[in-house]
């Protein structure tokens, strides 16, 4: 069986900024795969990229495969259509409709691929948000705009969930409750690629972690492995100052 | 004067203006654009009406159809044209586009309809409701009603469906639509072709009030533009409170001074509007409301 996200060759530039080099990287079905990072290290980027979604206008070159399908240059509506959904880095839900039109707002396609949860899935996954059904996007707190982003995406039958920094801006006790919640999603088969600035949270729930530096793997593996690595304690030790 | 029939006009013309103004209102609400060539849509509607009860001897209610698939199949052909603009929010070359776009319409239809005045014939003109000092046609209570039910039916389309969720996705953040799977370029012509409709709806109740010509876009556009900015810019609810204002002020103003300079008392009440409240003006992420 085929990988569900294999990237070869990828180039995104800024300009003339070459911003993300990756040769090869390939993410297996129902795993969570991270990409680990400082400020700067491409991390936005390269997930945008495989949505083919960005609010600049950065050149794509290389080639994207999804379950072994060349997806390069299909537009990002169609991908997230198709089950490929981005998690965007901040504002990830709109502000001027309410938390249930957010989760209903969605559209994809019958052969999307993945499993469509519910509105009352994602009430029973996000209790919070059934309280606040009927608020608007713009009057949530950080975690609940970021449980209302999950919850959209995962309306949409992900095959592939995209999470740009699920953690930013959140207290430590709702960043080891969301994660977990995505750990939870990832064992009953749900395939996650995330980047995260907070190395100690993706070392506790990925499978499989990439180090990202200006723009390049720099170390790559399973989780039980990279974690002694020397290359990720440094950037662990530099995350935490 | 009687006072009386110059609020019942008034209130006529001020729907009239609220009806033509929707569509500009919703375009530039939602999607942040401009359409210049507005009044020009205006102007062929009702030609378009014209030509086919003159040619075809088909009914008003035939024509006025027809005249609102014409509208929204030009305002639909301005949105493909103009894609690139609409996507990249140009607003200066957009203006500049859909100004030439609607010369363009303009010529056009001086070269096919001939530069007479024509009349647009609804057979509604013809019966009158008298009441007292008073009186209006049928084709104005027709028009005030159109206008009362377009704008409560925008409202819940806005408000109540998916399809308004995703217009005012639109209008809140362009980029993000599509990570909801939803195909931006899409909305885009709904609300193009709902403005031409629209517009055209609004030419063939209106236009039989008086002679048509193929330069009487202009004036539309310049209404329409005063409403809009006078209703909050891109505030639905608003542009029918402004519009029904305007057309009470144009009602006593062309009673009780002349109605030359009508146009002229406008643009003084515009700009002292905008001087005195010039913070107030952008409807931002309310105006579906
Ligand atoms: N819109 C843009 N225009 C030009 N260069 C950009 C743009 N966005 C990002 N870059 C550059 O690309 C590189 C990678 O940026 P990116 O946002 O992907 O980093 P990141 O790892 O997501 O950082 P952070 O942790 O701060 O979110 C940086 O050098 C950045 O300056
Ligand atoms: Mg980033």
């Amino acid at each position: 069986m085929s990988a569900r996200l294999q990237l070869r060759d990828l180039r995104v530039a800024y300009d003339r900024n070459l911003a993300v080099t990756i040769d090869h990287l390939a993410v297996e079905p129902g795993t969570l795969a991270a990409v680990i990072g400082a400020n700067g290290a491409g991390k936005s980027t390269l997930i945008n990229a495989i949505a083919n979604w960005s609010r600049a206008a950065p050149r794509l070159s290389g080639e994207i495969l999804i379950d072994g399908e060349a997806v390069g240059g299909k537009s990002a509506d169609h991908l997230a259509r198709r089950g490929v959904v981005l998690v965007p880095e901040g504002r990830g839900v709109f502000m001027g409709l309410t938390v249930e039109e957010n989760l209903r707002a969605g559209l994809f396609a019958a052969r999307a691929g993945g499993r469509a949860y519910s509105l009352a899935d994602i009430y029973t996954l996000f209790p919070r948000l059934r309280e606040r059904r009927s608020n608007l996007g713009g009057s949530l707190s950080g975690g609940e705009r970021q449980m209302l982003a999950i919850g959209r995406a995962l309306r949409m039958a992900p095959r592939l969930l995209l999470l740009d920094e699920p953690s930013i801006g959140l207290a430590p006790r709702l960043v080891s409750l969301l994660l977990e919640t995505i750990r939870a999603l990832a064992d009953g088969g749900l395939t996650v690629f995330l980047v995260e600035q907070n190395v100690r949270a993706a070392i506790a729930v990925a499978d499989s972690l990439y180090l990202l530096e200006r723009g390049r793997v720099v170390a790559s593996g399973d989780v039980a492995a990279m974690k002694d690595d020397p290359r990720i304690i440094e950037a662990y030790l530099g995350a935490r100052n | 004067m009687n006072i009386a029939q110059q609020l019942v006009n008034g209130i006529i013309i001020g729907h009239a203006y609220a009806l033509v103004a929707i569509g500009w209102t919703l375009l530039l609400g939602a999607a942040r654009l401009v359409n210049f060539g507005h009044g020009q849509i205006y102007m062929v509607s009702a030609f378009v009406a014209w030509w086919i009860m003159s040619m075809t001897g088909a009914p008003y209610v035939l024509a006025v159809v027809v005249a609102i698939a014409a509208g929204a199949v030009i305002g639909a052909i301005m949105q493909r044209l103009f894609l690139r603009l609409t996507l990249s929010q140009d607003l200066v070359n957009l203006m500049i586009a859909t100004l030439g776009f609607g010369q363009i319409l303009e010529g056009a239809a001086g070269l096919t309809f001939g530069p007479k005045p024509e009349t647009l014939t609804s057979p509604l003109q013809a019966v009158t409701f008298d009441f007292g000092p008073v009186w209006f046609t049928a084709q104005d209570a027709l028009a005030v009603g159109a206008t009362i039910l377009v704008f409560l039916g925008l409202h819940v389309v806005l408000n109540r469906t998916r399809f308004g969720a995703a217009v005012r996705m639109v209008a809140e953040d362009p980029p993000l639509v599509a990570l909801y799977g939803i195909p931006i370029s899409r909305v885009y012509i709904s609300i193009f072709a709902f403005e031409g409709a629209a517009v055209a709806l609004a030419a063939t109740l209106i236009a039989p009030r008086t002679p048509i010509l193929t330069s009487m876009g202009f004036e539309q556009v310049v209404m329409t533009f005063v409403v809009v900015v006078l209703g909050g810019i891109g505030s639905v609810g608003g542009s029918y409170v402004a519009g029904l204002l305007l057309g009470l002020f144009t009602a006593i103003f062309s009673a009780l001074i002349s109605p030359a300079y009508t146009t002229a008392a406008v643009f003084a009440l515009l700009i002292a509007f905008m001087v005195l409240r010039p913070g107030k003006l952008a409807a931002g992420g309310n105006f579906a409301r």
